[in-house]
């Protein structure tokens, strides 16, 4: 089995004493898209912030491309490739959008050159270039969201995670981040990401992986679960 | 030359030092929310050790820049392995840097002893420039220009850099600038240590007319507060202002109403807080 762009390995988080992952196991293949869903508290969100570091298991590993990242600091963990696209999109508020790309431009780990710059980000998101010298204060919800998917891109990162991109954004803006999602999916990036919204995943993901209270409830290929074989209303509350 | 002019010129030369020194802290206290009161030692100690340098006939700017090199690895290394374990506590901060700045206080003393020192004006910058007619002390002008260069140049590196804009975003959201791969950690002590550097150069530059002794410490460090306050924390421009608005208040307060010029240096403070928290500059909500 080729390694893995991402694995969690029966992994525990607490929140103070709020056991909020328990023993989460979770594989994202090279190239490959992860959705990862759940209810609202379900842990989505905790994977992310375990992932980058923010949120150090209490047991368990963090694996990237096989490295062992789950002892490792937030900022050595990027250094690994691993980029976020948080929720709530949390760019920096009194940096110009040029800026925000900017603090996060790294050069791939393998040291190849970078597929992306500013240039690269800016063809992606023209708007982003149009908007280069604005404070992202200033910018709408989407805007937003495009800067910190470009913000992430930034780092030529290895393994993309993305939580809720179309969370608060309107049906035509979802469309063209979906969009977006894709054409990174082609490129060969590795992405997880997380939704409420299940339809929107299927359409997209390779694989699913459904958290519910903090476990795995399900982990199959999307074709599979989109196809009716697990109970979605038993583990989303969706119909 | 008339009092009014005199006065003028050495509000303008205290509102230079005021800033170099309040620069720091206000990017300190501003950015990274350490409530340092050893900030008025860095001042000291730094003038202590300009002097020191000066004595054994070190050029005046190597020794300003010695001792603000010197100054700067004291507090970094304070910011590294002591304030670093107190994020985000502000009591024990207010603890820690106000034990150091009696530490600090305390050595000086022993070191260089409680009389004061006052090191003659360096000789190329002695005497007076006329302008318009009017004859300026030269080494207040001095002051001066140093402090415009370095507001410029902090201007610029805050404002205009990649390694600027990395520092706002570790201010901005702390956790996601790390998650973006920028260390915020050591940024911050390089930070501190600019600041403490800042201070000590200006120790140096202000030896000549205020001379160095005991107590220097907690007088400059209320002035530094006023400033910052009054300016809005974190903000150079408003450390700027605030520092000139300060030099003014100090001496003609002092010259004109002298039982008052507390009174006078306060009160501003006091209704800027009172009307406009965040300082004449200062973002709300910062």
């Amino acid at each position: 089995m080729a390694t893995s762009a991402l694995e969690l390995s029966d992994v525990d988080a607490y929140y103070g004493d709020s056991h909020v992952l328990q023993g989460v196991t979770l594989r994202l293949g090279q190239g490959r898209l992860l959705g990862l869903l759940g209810r609202n508290g379900a842990g989505k969100t905790t994977c992310m912030n375990v992932t980058v570091g923010l949120l150090p298991p209490r047991r368990g590993g963090v694996l990237v491309f096989g490295e062992e990242v789950a002892r490792l600091r937030p900022e050595q963990i990027a250094l690994r490739g691993v980029a976020l696209v948080p929720q709530g999109r949390r760019v920096f508020r009194s940096l110009t959008v040029r800026e925000n790309l900017m603090v996060a431009a790294r050069r791939p780990v393998n040291g190849g050159a970078a597929a992306w710059t500013l240039d690269t980000v800016y063809a992606m998101f023209p708007r982003l270039e149009e908007r280069k010298a604005q404070m992202a204060a200033y910018l709408s919800g989407g805007e937003q969201q495009m800067l910190a998917i470009g913000r992430a891109l930034m780092s030529n990162p290895r393994v993309l995670l993305m939580d809720e991109p179309s969370e608060g954004l309107a049906p035509q803006i979802v469309a063209d981040v979906m969009a977006t999602i894709r054409k990174l999916k082609a490129s060969g990036l590795s992405i997880v990401l997380v939704e409420q919204n299940p339809q929107l995943v299927f359409e997209i993901a390779d694989d699913i992986v459904i958290l519910n209270t903090g476990r795995v409830a399900v982990a199959a290929p999307a074709a599979e679960v989109a196809g009716g074989a697990v109970d979605l209303g038993q583990h989303l509350g969706v119909f | 030359m008339s009092l009014w002019l005199t006065l003028a010129v050495n509000s303008v030369a205290l509102g230079g030092l005021l800033f170099l020194l309040s620069a720091g802290f206000s990017l300190i206290f501003g950015l990274m929310r350490i409530p340092n009161l050893m900030h008025g030692s860095f001042f000291m100690l730094g003038a202590y050790l300009g002097v020191t340098f000066l004595d054994r006939g070190v050029n005046f700017w190597l020794a300003a820049l010695g001792a603000g090199l010197l100054t700067g690895l004291v507090g970094g290394l304070i910011e590294r392995f002591l304030l670093r374990r107190l994020e985000g506590q502000v009591l024990p901060q207010v603890l820690l840097t106000l034990g150091f700045a009696f530490i600090i206080g305390d050595v000086c003393l022993m070191v260089w002893t409680g009389d004061p020192w006052q090191p003659a004006t360096p000789a190329q910058l002695q005497g007076a420039v006329q302008v318009a007619g009017l004859f300026f002390p030269l080494y207040r002008l001095v002051i001066l220009a140093v402090a415009v260069v370095v507001a410029i140049a902090l201007w610029v590196m805050v404002d205009w850099t990649r390694l600027g804009a990395m520092i706002r975003a570790g201010v901005d959201d702390p956790p996601i600038a790390r998650v973006v791969g920028i260390k915020v950690s050591q940024l911050f002590t390089l930070v501190f240590a600019l600041g403490a550097a800042l201070a000590a150069f200006a120790g140096v530059m202000g030896a000549p007319y205020l001379s160095v002794y005991p107590g220097l410490d907690f007088e400059m460090l209320p002035l530094a507060l006023i400033v910052v306050i009054l300016g809005g924390t974190g903000s150079l421009l408003g450390a700027l202002v605030g520092s000139f608005l300060i030099g003014f208040l100090y001496n003609f307060g002092q010259a004109m109403v002298p039982d008052l010029a507390y009174v006078i240096l306060f009160l501003p403070m006091l209704l800027v807080l009172v009307l406009r928290p965040q300082g004449l500059f200062g973002k709300v909500g910062a």
